[in-house]
């Protein structure tokens, strides 16, 4: 853990930190949506309350995170220096997450001015971060498939936004182009080309590292974000010249390759040598199996289109990937993180018989195997509400709400208990 | 052989930060011009900088397993 995130040149505590504390916020109004808006959540992928719901968890709570992440873990997980990362911190921050409410709002309201506060703050924060991470990261040279991934992911994000901000344009101005195709593709990039690949240049670090496994065999290690960018770019040229056949061979080919990966992770934790399963380990063995079932579901519907019609295909589809995947993925890194940075960020405190407190003090492991459960009791009703939103989807939002919450209190908790601690080492 | 095998920290089933204190007290009875290799499923940046900032050298080599062979010159 020291050797990921540690180190003389780790960002001050707040760059990351800000990112964390915030983001668990907007699964909570994700939560509030299924309260409030009940059965039009689950109707259909493209209504307002549907359209809110995915860009709260995907660009308010997924994406700020993973940009907090990125800038303390660059340095270390590539050798790339990410220049002035308080001041990036102190920009893209407050540009992401008031960007996610605008665009939540505006999707809600069908409101153009939203619409187009949401794009300038997303769009503005979020070139800033690409212009950042990309100079830091395509600086270094390729040397392991983790860095490949970085410098791979990143182009997905500016692709992801680069589509999101035309569409976001289109929506406001009315303009007459067929958009669903072009969101389909929109998410086709921001799950694959940036989270799907960042997971995995993430992933061959820290799952020998967090589980004690075997690692990643390189071939396939090297080769996974190639396929995928390759799908990706497939995708994007069935969808210029629109042709469906080849939109759905690409389609198969990322369902293959997610599949492969999630395979390949889940062998590798079979033989893990750490023998307690703590939150990190939960969270992510529900993620893949979450992740294989939405993965099989995608691939079905590529040989198979109809089934994406069946009704609460795409409901469970979406809670399966978004929700129970590459959410859980990302909170059970959190709950490695977050301890860690507090305990770093403590250590020039610490006298000769006088350590700082240990991670476990800083923030408990059972807090977050607590929390955990009940996200695992959110999801299954979260997955039962897109078959019967009518009866579930109040008890799934108010789950989810609840979980969030309790997500978000554990790590505030643990940033006053580090400020505790902080106060007790200076006035000693 | 014996002294070479002895020369190898094997950090791939260990918890950071073992594998980097362990590197370094190997480095510190190695003499000058002598090697090491230190065993690992990641690249360690982090050593890198040390190494640099101390006058190693260093070169890597990723195994079809995933290992990554960090051979160290003192």
């Amino acid at each position: 853990m020291q050797a990921l995130l540690s180190y003389d040149q780790s960002p001050p505590l707040s760059a990351p930190l800000r990112f964390f504390l915030t983001a668990p916020l907007f699964l909570v109004l994700a939560g509030a949506l299924g309260v409030l808006e009940g059965e039009a959540l689950f109707a259909s992928r493209w209504t307002p309350a549907a359209l809110a719901a995915t860009h709260l968890v995907t660009a308010g709570f997924m994406l700020q995170i993973m940009v907090g992440a990125l800038i303390q873990i660059l340095p270390v997980l590539a050798g790339a220096n990410l220049a002035r990362p308080r001041l990036i911190a102190g920009i893209v921050h407050p540009g992401l997450a008031l960007g996610a409410l605008a665009l939540a709002l505006g999707f809600l309201q069908s409101a153009p001015g939203w619409l187009h506060a949401a794009g300038v703050l997303l769009g503005g924060s979020l070139t800033v971060f690409i212009g950042a991470a990309g100079l830091a990261i395509f600086r270094v040279p390729s040397t392991s498939p983790s860095i490949r991934g970085l410098k791979l992911s990143v182009i997905g994000l500016a692709v992801t936004v680069a589509s999101g901000l035309f569409m976001l344009l289109a929506l406001a101005g009315g303009w007459a182009v067929p958009l669903m195709p072009l969101a389909d593709l929109h998410a086709a990039w921001g799950l694959g080309g940036w989270a799907g690949i960042l997971l995995a240049a993430v992933a061959y670090v820290v799952v020998p590292m967090f589980q004690l496994t075997p690692g990643y065999p390189a071939k396939p290690a090297w080769r996974f974000p190639l396929l995928l960018m390759a799908a990706l770019l497939l995708w994007s040229l069935a969808w210029a010249v629109s042709a469906e056949a080849l939109q759905r061979l690409a389609q198969a080919a990322l369902a293959v390759g997610g599949l492969l990966f999630v395979g390949q992770t889940m062998k590798l934790q079979a033989a893990r040598r750490r023998a307690r399963p703590d939150s990190t380990f939960r969270y992510w063995q529900g993620a893949l199996y979450a992740s294989l079932l939405a993965l099989l579901m995608l691939l079905a519907s590529a040989v198979h289109p109809p089934l994406a019609g069946v009704p609460a295909w795409m409901g469970v589809f979406g809670v399966l990937i978004l929700l129970a995947g590459l959410s859980a993925f990302i909170i059970g890194m959190l709950y490695k993180i977050v301890p860690f940075l507090l305990w770093l960020h403590l250590q020039p405190l610490a006298r000769p018989g006088k350590p700082v407190p240990p991670m476990n003090k800083l923030l408990a492991d059972k807090d977050g195997l607590g929390q955990w459960r009940l996200y695992l009791a959110a999801l299954l009703l979260a997955v039962a509400a897109a078959i019967r939103p009518d009866w579930l989807a109040v008890p799934a939002g108010l789950c989810l709400m609840a979980t969030a919450g309790w997500l978000w209190w554990n790590l505030a908790a643990g940033t006053r208990n580090y400020r505790r601690a902080r106060l007790t080492a200076v006035s000693a | 052989m014996t002294r070479q095998a002895e020369r190898v920290v094997d950090g791939r089933f260990m918890e950071p930060p073992q594998p980097f204190v362990a590197t370094m007290e190997m480095l510190d009875t190695l003499q000058p011009g002598e090697e090491m290799q230190l065993l690992l499923y990641r690249e360690p940046h982090p050593l890198y900088r040390v190494l640099q900032q101390n006058g190693h050298g260093w070169r890597t080599e990723l195994q079809d397993d995933g290992t990554f062979v960090v051979t160290i010159r003192c």
